[in-house]
């Protein structure tokens, strides 16, 4: 089973929704049951991956890898796209969250009522899909996956949302998808430029087809290709992650390659597909002044699907990034620092006052979301240990929040329908436990030592400030996001929490403090994010080895 | 003893409150009978530790490896010195004799347990930024005592203004962390570390004009704690809080810890870092001095002094002695304690009845206009008040006047080296020395002397054991002779215990601050003679009091719960987002809306119609072929004669 673990984490979903859909019996009790039972499946054999993961270990881990399709295409060599899956440092810290989010999501589904089986089912699609993306090694991959992910959350927003959930739902996959479209383009004029070094090697001869790689082979065949000593039908093409991340499978003289003489206008190719790929992953992380589907998609979707679109399928841009963006164009990343790190900057600054400017709690944490993941790109912006470490540790701590915090907004619309602020005043009376607990996602979200939205902050700016490629003043401004942070999250609480009981449409009885599944729902939470704020070494010794290695390399 | 001996008082100072926290944050209101009695226990334990490990003079360091990235470890450090040693007796002590006071005054809430837990929690936080080694833990648990203190000044979350003034202290505090974090970065990437140790031997490599803007950056965190001009907003406002959290939050220990602070950077603070902090100082200290002497509230001109102490001990760090400034932060923490302790027991005299400290009567029982003559009823509240004030206005053989006269002492001399301006600076000093005189003599009268004010339902009664002894104490240590034993040389043991050197005296200063003393008291004393002494009997003015055209850049006891300007950037921002970034989605949306009925015209026109055409000119050619099999004889003749005609052509041309 280890050999294939990884595929199983993507399959248990599929095969899950793929019950839920030809169950015999029409009972949502089974649907939910089945989709928990399939989520639990899933954290066993997280754990399981989890304990045979080694963070001491820089490279790809737990591997697996298939041939999938493979067609000569005459002098345009020949297409290989592989089944591939692995993880290492980069998304192994966001594989171990997702699949908590994804669970927490279905404890919070437990009563839609509303076509069970339908909804279920599109879950577990998405939650497969999800886990594709971070698993993917294979750029044709992952892009299915990536692709695939907006069809059940079209329909999770567009069926099972608010009021304007059809307007949510278009503009989210409109946005999106324009994004994608961004990104095919740079993965076919990637893909044209990029071999396979080993399985050119056994095409030209140079190893037996079933003879063992030696590590110097590579360097041999690459220096082959720069000699122009293959013939172009020689050439197998690839999507594989590790060899786009590797300048020496370019094909000199192609379109992408490191010596590209193509421009496009005064713009040299290169740095154009590096920002095609920017955008395309800059709508999903999201980047101010890309973010405008969030807000309307999160006040419409339902609880569950906010939680998982804030709390992982934002962090698929912040991945983009990092393994994608910068793993195959790090000179242009270096080159465009400032620009990145000045539309953090603006995501955090700008979604902070937005933020402050809301009557709508849903609204007023979709904005933070906004600035919380401006710390993810100016993290990553810096290029610098501290920097891309902060940007994951923060990744994962954003994803733990804005799940609470969703979590936390629901609670209160399932009573109500009615998430105004101003509609509401001294619950704390009322409702103890739910003040307790939003209060530690307030103060957690709003950077308080010893939570960890403290040290994704913390880490981010320390990287922004270490790069050499940075002014200082840029995160000296984007400073003032902590700052903004405290005036949004205590202005809400004072306004909905303190004082004395009041509510506007005066039913008292509606409002109930938790109840015993709510509180199980956020209580793990509670516990990660205080785990994960006091002990950061958990995080950043997965990830650190990988992103050390991975600079190292650079250089 | 060596560094490793120090383990178990890190342990025992920082878990014994911690765990306290939880236990009686956790254990809910069946501890509330007890709850006082573990917090006063634990402080008290506390305080034997802390003086057991008191190692004056030399300098012991933990360090705990936090986390690795990179090649970079990140390290919490605690340190223990005499700077350490000194603020953890004086915390610990003020902090023993709050929560015995407490036990008394808190007696009827309900939520006493969480009152105590808050305490603890604070003491938690209060004793990390004492123990800090480097300015990242120092961050870590300045955080945390923010938060603490917005939990105790928000204790009475049901009534409206507690729970904002909370929010604006956390906010404006986070102004000022957010520079003090900047700071911090700024010195991990000069020198790659915070670490007191490391920034003291590395200092010098970094050149003078980046120093002071890192001595600035940091210094505002001791803008937003220690309530400086412009983030002072929300110490008159704190005092919305229980009056024993007034007396050990904002008196004495919270907002001393950024004095705190610049003692311990003190050897990064540059000349014009310098000139920043002693301009910034004296601003406070005269705008607090001038606010106190107009205000009616018992408290919040005890908050206003508090303001303006912080702001001589912030130009006494300006003037280059840090020392003279610790020197005046132990003094004020156990007067500045003793006066608001005073006051608690004041407002508990004059507020009817048995009812809850959070009830509300019909008048404000903290207004001085309905006090007066308390000294018969309140006898030993009125010695202990005296005797605190005279400690505050700087009269003779009490402490007050000894730090007093050595900050005053260190500004002449920082003034000769400076030049002739700089003697504005000791001037100023002096003035505002006359000030804090004038508003405390107006004080104690308005309290304990003249008329009986307050209403016929009030019955003033002395307070219990437990609130009047640490009065006492409090009180008893704001006598002269516990810091020197000259009543008029402020270079006793003390100061040379926390390391200062020997200094130049100048034989006059106190002479003249004794003059200004007395001759403000004179001039108190003066105006109660006259009709309306101190316009206390002016009606009192309903509602909110008028706002000044500049109110709002600093915010006092303003109802706005932000700074101004951030609205109105936040207003157009929202504004813009609404109008113009989502606006153009959807133009761009509705574009091609239009675009897309353009093409889909286009498509049916043109595209569409040349498909047409060609269906039409294939259903013409057609039509065409089948006339031509009309069945008509001619036209197979001619058709097979042309084709004949053609096939010969055909095989000719072969």
């Amino acid at each position: 089973m280890i050999d294939h673990i990884l595929t199983f984490l993507i399959a248990i979903p599929l095969l899950g929704a793929a019950a839920i859909a030809f169950w015999p019996v029409d009972s949502q009790h089974n649907f939910r049951l089945i989709a928990a039972v399939a989520l639990l499946l899933e954290v066993v054999v997280t754990v399981v991956s989890y304990l045979s993961f080694n963070s001491q270990d820089a490279a790809l881990q737990l591997s697996e890898a298939r041939d999938w399709i493979t067609l000569p295409i005459g002098s345009l060599g020949v297409v290989s796209i592989d089944y591939a899956l692995a993880v290492d440092g980069i998304s192994f810290p966001l594989v171990l969250l997702a699949v908590v989010v994804l669970l927490v999501g279905v404890v919070s589904s437990w009563n839609v009522n509303h076509k069970p089986r339908a909804y279920f089912a599109l879950y577990l699609l998405l939650s497969g899909s999800v886990m594709g993306c971070f698993l993917a090694q294979d750029f044709f991959l992952f892009y299915l996956f990536f692709e695939f992910m907006l069809l059940p959350m079209y329909f999770l927003i567009g069926l099972w949302g608010g009021p304007r959930r059809e307007y949510a739902a278009l503009k989210f996959f409109i946005y999106t998808f324009l994004g994608s479209l961004l990104i095919l383009i740079v993965m076919i004029g990637l893909y044209l430029s990029v071999i396979d070094p080993v399985e050119t090697a056994r095409m030209v001869g140079l190893i037996g087809p079933d003879d063992a790689v030696h590590p110097d082979m590579i360097p041999q065949i690459q220096q082959w290709l720069f000699d122009g000593k293959i013939a172009p039908e020689q050439l197998i093409h690839t999507f594989r992650f590790t060899y786009l991340a590797d300048q020496g499978n370019y094909i000199p003289g192609s379109i992408l390659s490191a010596a590209s003489e193509f421009f496009i206008g005064n713009i040299p190719v290169r740095l154009l597909a590096f920002w095609f790929l920017f955008i395309g992953f800059a709508v999903k992380l999201p980047v101010a002044p890309l973010h405008t589907w969030l807000p309307d998609a999160h006040v419409e979707a339902p609880t569950p699907i906010s939680v998982v679109l804030a709390g992982i399928l934002l962090k698929i841009g912040g991945y983009g990034f990092i393994r994608i963006v910068d793993g195959f164009f790090p000179a242009e990343a270096l080159y465009s620092a400032i620009p990145l790190a000045i539309l953090g900057m603006i995501s955090i600054v700008y979604g902070g006052f937005n933020a402050l400017g809301q009557s709508d709690l849903k609204k007023m944490i979709a904005y933070s979301s906004v600035s919380h993941m401006g710390f993810v790109l100016l993290g990553i912006a810096a290029f610098t240990p501290e920097g891309f470490n902060g940007a994951i540790y923060q990744m994962v701590s954003h994803g733990i929040l804005s799940a609470m915090l969703f979590l936390l907004t629901g609670v209160l619309y399932d009573r109500t329908h009615d998430r105004r602020i101003d509609h509401y005043r001294g619950l704390i009376t009322v409702m103890p436990k739910y003040t307790v607990i939003t209060g530690i996602a307030f103060f957690a979200s709003l950077g308080l030592p010893g939570f960890s939205g403290f040290v994704g902050e913390l880490f981010t700016l320390m990287g922004a400030f270490q790069s050499d490629a940075l002014p200082v003043w840029i995160p000296a401004i984007s400073t003032l996001g902590i700052v903004l942070a405290a005036g949004y999250f205590l202005w809400t609480y004072q306004r909905m929490f303190f004082s004395s009981f009041w509510y506007k449409n005066a039913t008292t009885q509606v409002l109930t403090d938790l109840t015993r599944r709510e509180t199980l729902m956020l209580v793990p939470l509670v516990i990660l994010t205080i785990l994960i704020g006091i002990l950061p070494g958990l995080l950043f010794d997965l990830s650190g080895p990988t992103i050390q290695a991975w600079l190292e390399g650079m250089k | 003893m060596p560094d490793i001996a120090f383990l178990l008082p890190a342990y025992l100072l920082l878990g014994l409150p911690f765990s306290c926290f939880l236990l009686l944050w956790l254990g809910g209101k069946s501890l509330n009978k007890f709850a006082g009695w573990i917090g006063v226990l634990t402080t008290a334990a506390g305080l034997v530790v802390s003086l057991l490990y008191a190692d004056a003079g030399a300098v012991h360091t933990l360090r705990f490896e936090w986390l690795t990235i990179g090649s970079h470890v990140v390290e919490l450090s605690f340190r223990f010195d005499t700077l350490s040693a000194m603020m953890l007796a004086i915390v610990h002590f003020v902090a023993l004799l709050v929560q015995l006071y407490s036990i008394a005054y808190m007696h009827d809430d309900r939520n006493v347990n969480r009152y105590f837990a808050f305490i603890q929690l604070f003491l938690f936080s209060m004793l990390g930024i004492v123990l800090s080694g480097s300015l990242l833990v120092m961050y870590i648990f300045w955080e945390l005592v923010g938060l603490s203190s917005y939990l105790l000044i928000g204790f009475w979350y049901t009534k409206k203004r507690p729970v904002w003034a909370a929010q604006k202290a956390f906010v404006l505090n986070r102004i000022g962390d957010a520079a003090f974090l900047t700071g911090i970065l700024m010195l991990f990437y000069y020198i790659g570390s915070t670490d007191f140790e490391v920034l003291s031997l590395e200092a010098g490599t970094i050149s003078p004009g980046i120093l002071t803007a890192i001595g600035i950056c940091l210094f505002g965190g001791c803008v937003g704690k220690s309530a400086q001009f412009p983030l002072s907003g929300w110490l008159p406002d704190a005092m919305e809080g229980p009056t024993p959290v007034s007396a050990l939050i904002h008196a004495a220990t919270m907002v001393a810890a950024g004095i705190f602070l610049l003692a311990r950077i003190s050897f990064l603070l540059t000349v014009d870092a310098r000139l920043v902090i002693l301009v910034i100082g004296a601003i406070t200290m005269v705008t607090g001095a001038v606010k106190a002497l107009k205000g009616w509230d018992i408290k919040k001109v005890l908050a206003y002094s508090t303001m303006s102490q912080l702001g001589l001990m912030v130009m006494a760090v300006g003037f280059g002695s840090w020392q003279t400034a610790l020197f005046h932060l132990a003094t004020h923490a156990f007067f500045k304690a003793g006066l608001f302790l005073s006051a608690g027991s004041v407002i508990h005299a004059v507020t009817p009845g048995n009812e809850l400290p959070g009830f509300e009567p019909d008048y404000d029982p903290q207004d001085m206009r309905t006090m007066g003559g308390l000294r018969k009823a309140l006898p030993i509240t009125f010695i202990c008040y005296l005797i605190c004030a005279a400690a505050l206005a700087g009269l003779p053989f009490f402490s007050g006047f000894l730090s007093k006269d050595a900050i005053i002492t260190e500004g002449f001399l920082w003034a000769a080296e400076f030049g002739t301006l700089g003697y504005l600076f000791p001037v100023l000093v002096i003035v505002s020395a006359g000030l804090t005189a004038f508003y405390m003599t107006r004080q104690v009268w308005l309290v304990f002397f003249g008329e009986k004010r307050f209403p016929a339902i009030v019955h003033p009664h002395e307070s219990p054991v437990a609130m009047w002894l640490p009065m006492a104490l409090l009180s008893a240590l704001s006598l002269f002779f516990w810091f020197s034993i000259n009543p008029f040389n402020a270079e006793g043991w003390f100061l040379h215990w926390i390391g200062k050197e020997h200094g130049e005296q100048l034989v006059w200063v106190p002479f003249i601050a004794t003059a200004v003393t007395f001759l403000s008291i004179f001039l108190a004393y003066r105006e109660t003679g006259a009709d309306n002494p101190f316009k206390v009997n002016d009606p009192i003015p309903v509602g909110e009091p008028v706002q000044s055209p500049w109110s709002w850049l600093r915010g006092y006891s303003n109802e706005q719960y932000f700074l101004i300007p951030f609205e109105v950037i936040t207003k157009y921002l929202k504004a813009f987002e609404k109008n113009i970034v989502d606006a153009l989605v959807d133009l761009v949306a509705r574009g091609s809306l239009v675009f897309g009925h353009f093409i889909a015209w286009v498509d049916r026109m043109f595209v569409d119609g040349a498909v047409h055409l060609t269906v039409f000119s294939i259903r013409s050619a057609g039509r065409a072929a089948r006339n031509m099999q009309s069945g008509r004889i001619q036209s197979y003749y001619i058709v097979t004669v042309m084709g004949v005609f053609l096939l010969i052509l055909w095989l000719v041309a072969l």
